[in-house]
């Protein structure tokens, strides 16, 4: 009969996330980071996983309201921590208005990068409501986008931010 | 995904922590922000078996010396030290070198001890094994060198990428570290030993607590660029930092420091350069023959696909720039004070 061998394992444990507002209790173990604990364990996709190296920012949400790396933060690190994904800045059917301003510029293409996009967004015009071009693109600089060559993006936080940038895609 | 387990121990202190590096040995480490272990993590380049969380510790607000210097939690992100405004006011070139550190997330969550801790970069090494390599090289335990075939065995010359030691090193800052039993003080040019295999000179157990810069000099000024392809979210090609101080009559140089990172191992001081613009009257001549000594001694690898001749040229006219930078803010800084 073969032998079964048994891995060495590292404890597994339970820690408590506040998901847009929903609190959780999910078991990880500490190698899981963030990003995975939000899609896979909560099941919340609007996060994506891109180059899990700190590299291109798609992972992008708020823990406490600071924008940081999901595919850079352990999960066991975010035990008792409130976060905010893609999937909380709408309320119901209405869009906020970051997100409007996205669809209204043309700031989406293929879209994988749109929710870190209008994550680091939201932090920026949280703490400050009305940046300026350099502010914007100073905020926005850990965010790649390989289609819209940015302009877009960068026209939808001056609309969004009521700096008299008008819709183009209605 | 991070591809092996490793268990994670949250602590309240940095003495627990560093009790807790000489309890388990080699084969723990401390993470701040995480922005530079997890990615290195991934490429399995390190793989501790303990991962001693720091974030649980909070942050103490920068605050002025007796000595009239400045005195900074190594735990503060990198964020908090680019928009302090005691940094911005006091040790603005400090402020500036970490804003453009990475990107915004970065910032957010990297640390400045973090920062100065880092491990060294080579475009071969950062690379997921099976892609880039056949075997491991020297730095993953293998037998050979990618990037420098000819490389004896043991010699690693990648490069160190931090944007804020060259800041600090020219403004003379000392780093406070604690131990298992004790801590020391050392001087920030210290941290960095010139060898890639083996870049940071602390003990196992010891920690950065505190990053403490000395008062500035009467008539000072300081210059500082980080070089880099896009202009951001991006590491440095080469990076230069100048802090001087004038003498009364404001045409000759008292004091000069002048750092070139991200081009060796460590970040290099061009001493040569720095006693061949003290005591001499300033003009444009010397400011160029100075950034031209700089260069001798900095002899910078060819890095991240960046060749020598272009690394020289960059450096020969951005430190000129910095310079006629650092000598503009001292005279100006004479006249408001």
């Amino acid at each position: 009969m073969a032998q079964t061998h048994i891995e060495p394992t590292v404890r597994s444990r339970i820690i408590e996330l506040s998901v847009n507002g929903e609190r959780h209790e999910i078991v990880v173990k500490p190698r899981n980071t963030l990003v995975e604990v939000l899609r896979e364990k909560i099941g919340l996709t609007g996060t994506k996983e891109g180059c899990e190296q700190g590299a291109c920012g798609v992972c992008t949400v708020l823990l406490d309201g600071r924008p940081v790396l999901g595919c850079l933060t352990l999960a066991v690190e975010c035990d008792g921590r409130s976060v905010r994904t893609v999937e909380g800045l709408a309320q119901g059917d209405q869009l906020s208005p970051i997100q409007q301003a996205f669809l209204d510029q043309g700031a989406v293409q293929c879209g994988y990068c749109t929710a870190g996009m209008l994550m680091s967004a939201t932090a920026l015009l949280e703490h400050n409501p009305k940046p300026s071009v350099p502010e914007i693109k100073k905020a926005l600089e850990g965010n790649i986008c390989r289609c819209t060559g940015y302009n877009a993006i960068v026209a939808a936080v001056r609309q969004a931010s009521e700096q008299g940038v008008e819709p183009v895609m209605r | 995904m991070i591809l092996h387990d490793f268990e994670y121990q949250r602590v309240q202190s940095l003495s627990e922590a560093a009790a807790l590096l000489a309890r388990l040995g080699a084969g723990a480490r401390v993470m701040g922000g995480g922005t530079d272990l997890l990615p290195n993590m991934r490429l399995e380049i390190v793989r501790p078996t303990t991962i001693i969380g720091l974030l649980s510790i909070d942050a103490e607000p920068p605050s002025i010396t007796p000595k009239g210097g400045l005195r900074i939690d190594a735990l503060s992100t990198l964020a908090a030290v680019a928009s302090s405004d005691l940094i911005l006011t006091k040790v603005p070139m400090l402020a500036e070198s970490a804003r453009v550190v990475g990107s915004n997330q970065v910032r957010e969550m990297g640390t400045l001890a973090g920062n100065l801790c880092q491990d060294t970069r080579c475009l071969q090494l950062n690379q997921k094994h099976d892609y880039q390599f056949k075997a491991p090289c020297f730095k993953r335990g293998g037998e050979c060198c990618y990037p420098f075939p000819s490389n004896r065995p043991g010699v690693c010359w990648s490069v160190h990428m931090s944007d804020i030691a060259p800041a600090l090193i020219a403004l003379n800052a000392e780093l406070v570290t604690v131990r298992n039993a004790g801590g020391r003080r050392l001087a920030v040019e210290d941290l960095y030993s010139g060898d890639g295999m083996h870049p940071i000179c602390l003990e196992p157990d010891e920690i950065i607590c505190e990053v403490v810069t000395p008062p500035l000099p009467k008539n000072f000024g300081w210059g500082y660029h980080k070089s880099s392809r896009r202009g951001g979210f991006e590491y440095g090609m080469a990076v230069v930092a100048v802090a001087l101080s004038l003498e009364a009559s404001l045409q000759t140089c008292a004091e000069a420091r002048i750092v070139i990172g991200a081009i060796r191992e460590r970040p290099v001081r061009a001493r040569q350069a720095e006693r061949a613009l003290i005591g001499r009257p300033i003009n444009d001549a010397l400011i160029a023959s100075t950034a031209a000594t700089a260069i001798e001694e900095a002899k910078p690898l060819q890095h991240h696909g960046f060749t020598r001749s272009y690394l020289i040229d960059n450096i020969r006219v951005y430190l000129r720039r910095v310079l006629v930078r650092a000598l503009e803010r001292a005279r100006k800084h004479s006249s408001t004070a």
